[in-house]
């Protein structure tokens, strides 16, 4: 901690202004923010298409004024420290509020399916019909069953909570972490608040998912090992218990997380040697973890190979296809669903890439700042390789199978860039004239970073809640088409396996509880929105042990993530398939066993 | 364990939150003990095991209580998948009160002898204008969360009614069980036909239905042993009565096994 620092921590004893303190009115202010999201996400819910001004004005109204407090120089670290849970915490409480009733996100139902099943068969490693891979690194499952079976709440509740958690467990572990490199808790505050600029941090980063959990474990571990850096010898083991802990949870809830541990530790292991690091060279926590990530694969979660091969050789395929120019590049800002294609507004564009020429250029300045420093520190090393790998990452969105990866390494590369980008940002509002100049600019671009970060991260469209569940005349609470065949399902049916679109066969799994499998899986994609059906493929459904075939008119339904909503005409995403997608399976005849107008449930084994 | 506080608390804490997450009959009370119980107490427990004597400032205990406690569920359920009895409340009872005693124990150990000194963690200093603040701010947070709970109209979503049929599993005669699950805006009256066989006689049905009700009919047929029938059931909103609104269809000689 730097002198300065523990001065501003020390002020205690001075005489107490008479208005509230600093923090008690940011909290104040947070809680206007949210409710501003939660009024424009009611709104939007209501089907009023409200401006999306007032939403981002409410996450503003959480950001700025934390901003503004965190980059002070007279600050406590205790007081610091309260502000990045604070806003680790209202953050994630807007993507709460967004989502009240149930997971919508698309991976969310997948694993609360997961956590449910752990409770139905008390155990873990079930298989899941759709995202195999996610029975293998039963982490998650495992913790949300505990929060699930010492509560008696749902997975959705036990889930939202659990992510709330390891939510505060990130911002904490990036605080002790900055704080421990930099030895200033002003700028791990300033930092911390940069790390929200990344494209995941608002919405991706916290749905109910593995990746959700293991990322805060991940930064924690390496907060742990800062720490360990400057201990004394006497404390060496003592670092060692919550590094191997932390580890090991990683390893059993996310496949990449855990081996982006293990790229981590082996170039820090590397970096400790090239700066001939007088420090305790952390090459035996490197073997540990990919023994272990190793280990885990072969034994646990042996579909890990067959999930990851063609997510990589695809986007390799990608890049080297749009390179040399055999297949068009991706559109920046657009979302594609289907053959329906989202677009961004003009202004949000501009904001994004405002966002972007921001932290490039504060990547330069403090790279610049970390060389004129003479820094030989490891971790700020690290640091500066993940801050310009992101930029790497941003060239992958132009590569239509490769911007996911390249969304998803953002993530942890955008720790780096967010400590690299503090130095200047630090810098721009020292002493001197003009200070109240210096510090609007930087919250400024601290707004348009974040703001511009969760536009990039998510679809203009989908930053605001759809509704899947809505008052009807009377005051009772009616579901949305693909809630309420879910919930059928559970009912009468939770034994059986069915084939279903994206969406449906995600709410099928949780609410439902049944099994379902979509895309590419058995041609079910195929079938589902082709005209005419081809001789073996309901044969092939029915020899691979599914009872019914949902099909589904909504060109949405093969969108996870917006197509478990209500019907509202007009609207882009609820454009209808043909007819004669439908009709197929009345000629074959099969049975029809349940309709709701857009969705029509067939009986495989229901024939003449 | 004695001389040590905070870990004698922890201890304590810890089998009275087993308790009331193992036997409250109440959700909510048992989310409040069960967080504590899955999460704070076998973190902060680990922690001082770990460390011993030594003392944390509150940032690195606050971060190291939660990468412990978030570590000891996931590594948990794998335990317990393994042992008799499996995943269940009284097993991560057991499991996180067992840890949480046992680190406990060890960290009294490490510690050994108390050594008098003050903690260093000092309550902050809140005045009445801070509480103000705060619990305004709570009020707001409280406000927002009813607010974002509360499903509200959406005039502009399109209400829809789902017909299913089901081969009917109580009844001795062949039979089917039809539903209408309404989730419509308003109150609707429908007309639903249910014809047995290709030149049956249909039978009619005239319901109303609330918006959220669900109404069931069991459709009794005959149908000669070894033969199938074919049964066709449609659903005629009575604003457009001549219009079919939904259909539902089967071949079916009864009851089946193993449904529902």
């Amino acid at each position: 901690m730097s002198s300065r620092d523990s001065r501003a921590s020390g002020s205690r004893g001075r005489l107490l202004p008479a208005g509230p303190a600093p923090l008690a009115l940011i909290v104040l202010g947070a809680a206007v923010g949210l409710l501003l999201c939660a009024y424009t996400n009611a709104l939007s819910r209501e089907g009023g298409d409200p401006t999306q001004l007032v939403y981002w004005a409410g996450v503003l109204l959480i950001v700025v004024p934390i901003a503004a407090r965190i980059s002070m120089e007279d600050v406590s670290l205790r007081e610091r420290f309260a502000l990045v849970a604070l806003f680790g915490l209202s953050l994630y409480a807007v993507k709460v509020i967004r989502d009240p009733f149930l997971f919508t996100f698309p991976d969310e139902p997948i694993h609360a399916y997961n956590a449910n099943q752990a409770l139905i068969h008390h155990g873990l490693f079930n298989g899941n019909p759709i995202l195999p891979v996610t029975s293998g690194y039963p982490g998650l499952a495992s913790a949300t069953s505990a929060l699930m079976s010492l509560s008696g709440l749902s997975s959705f509740t036990a889930g939202v909570i659990l992510i709330g958690l390891a939510r505060l467990l990130l911002v904490l572990s990036l605080f002790v972490l900055f704080t421990r490199v930099s030895g200033s808790h002003r700028l791990a505050g300033l930092a911390v608040v940069i790390y929200a600029g990344s494209s995941n941090f608002l919405y991706w980063g916290v749905q109910y998912s593995y990746e959700s959990l293991s990322l805060p474990l991940l930064v924690a571990v390496l907060a742990a090992f800062a720490e360990r850096e400057v201990a004394g010898p006497k404390l060496l083991r003592s670092w060692a218990v919550p590094i191997v802990l932390g580890t090991m949870a990683v390893v059993v809830t996310h496949h990449l997380t855990s081996y982006a541990l293990v790229i981590v530790l082996v170039l820090l292991a590397v970096i400790y040697r090239l700066a001939r690091s007088p420090k305790p060279n952390p090459w035996p926590f490197a073997v540990f973890t990919a023994v272990l990530a190793g280990g885990w694969m072969l034994i646990a979660a042996n579909n890990t190979v067959d999930y990851l091969d063609p997510v990589f050789s695809g986007a390799v395929t990608s890049i080297w296809n749009t390179v040399f120019g055999e297949s068009q590049a991706r559109g920046l800002f657009e979302s594609a669903s289907n053959d329906l294609v989202y677009t961004t507004p003009f202004v949000a564009r501009l904001i994004t890439l405002g966002a972007v020429g921001f932290l490039f250029l504060g990547f330069l300045a403090g790279i610049r700042e970390v060389w004129a420093r003479r820094e030989n520190k490891p971790f700020v090393w690290l640091f500066c390789l993940g801050a310009a790998g992101f930029f790497g990452t941003l060239a992958l969105r132009f590569a239509p199978e490769a911007w996911e990866t390249g969304n998803r390494a953002a993530m942890y590369l955008f720790i780096g860039l967010a400590f690299v980008v503090a130095y200047p940002a630090l810098r721009l509002i020292r002493k001197g004239p003009r200070l109240m100049l210096r510090r609007a600019a930087l919250l400024a671009s601290i707004a348009v970073i974040v703001i511009g970060g969760a536009i990039a991260g998510w679809p203009w469209d989908s930053q605001l809640a759809q509704p899947t569940r809505i008052t009807a005349d009377d005051g009772t609470e009616i579901e949305s088409e693909p809630i309420t065949l879910a919930r059928w399902v559970g009912e009468k049916l939770p034994r059986q396996k069915f084939a279903a679109a994206d969406a449906d066969a995600r709410m099928i799994l949780a609410p439902g509880g049944a099994r379902a499998k979509t895309g590419e899986a058995l041609a079910i994609k195929t079938i589902l929105e082709e005209n005419r059906l081809l001789s073996w493929e309901l044969p092939s459904l029915r020899g691979n042990g599914l009872g019914y075939l949902v099909a589904d008119r909504r060109r949405v339904s093969t969108d996870p993530g917006r197509g478990s909503f209500f019907f509202v005409p007009g609207s882009q995403e609820n454009a209808l398939r043909s007819p004669a997608t439908m009709h197929k399976f009345g000629e074959v005849p099969l049975g029809r066993t349940y309709d709701s107008g857009n969705i029509v449930v067939f009986d495989l084994r229901d024939r003449p | 364990m004695r001389g040590h506080r905070d870990l004698g608390w922890v201890c304590l804490a810890a089998v009275v939150a087993a308790l009331v997450a193992a036997l409250a009959p109440w959700d909510v009370v048992r989310l409040l003990a069960a967080v504590p119980l899955a999460v704070f107490l076998p973190g902060y427990a680990i922690t001082a095991a770990a460390f011993g004597p030594q003392r944390l400032d509150p940032q690195r205990l606050a971060m190291l209580t939660l990468l412990c406690g978030l570590s000891l569920l996931c590594l948990g359920g794998i335990v317990l998948n393994f042992l008799p009895g499996g995943i269940r409340t009284v097993t991560w009872a057991v499991l996180l009160v067992l840890v949480v005693l046992a680190t406990a124990r060890a960290a009294a150990l490490r510690r050994g002898r108390p050594d008098g000194r003050p903690s260093g963690w000092t309550r902050p200093r809140l005045r009445g204008a801070d509480i103000a603040c705060v619990v305004l701010a709570a009020v707001l947070v409280v406000g927002t969360l009813v607010f974002a709970y509360t499903p509200l109209p959406a005039s502009k979503a399109v209400g829809y009614t789902a017909l299913w049929m089901l081969p009917s599993k109580n009844s001795a005669d062949p039979a089917v069980k039809v539903g209408v699950i309404s989730a419509e805006q308003g109150r609707q009256h429908y007309r639903l036909e249910a014809r047995i066989g290709e030149n049956g006689k249909p039978k009619r049905y005239h319901l109303a239905l609330d918006p959220g009700e669900e109404r069931a009919i069991e459709v009794p047929f005959k149908a000669p042993a070894g033969t199938k029938r074919h049964v066709v059931v449609s659903l005629y909103d009575s604003d457009r009565p001549h219009q079919l609104y939904r259909r539902v269809t089967t071949w079916t000689a009864g009851s089946q096994p193993g449904e529902g």
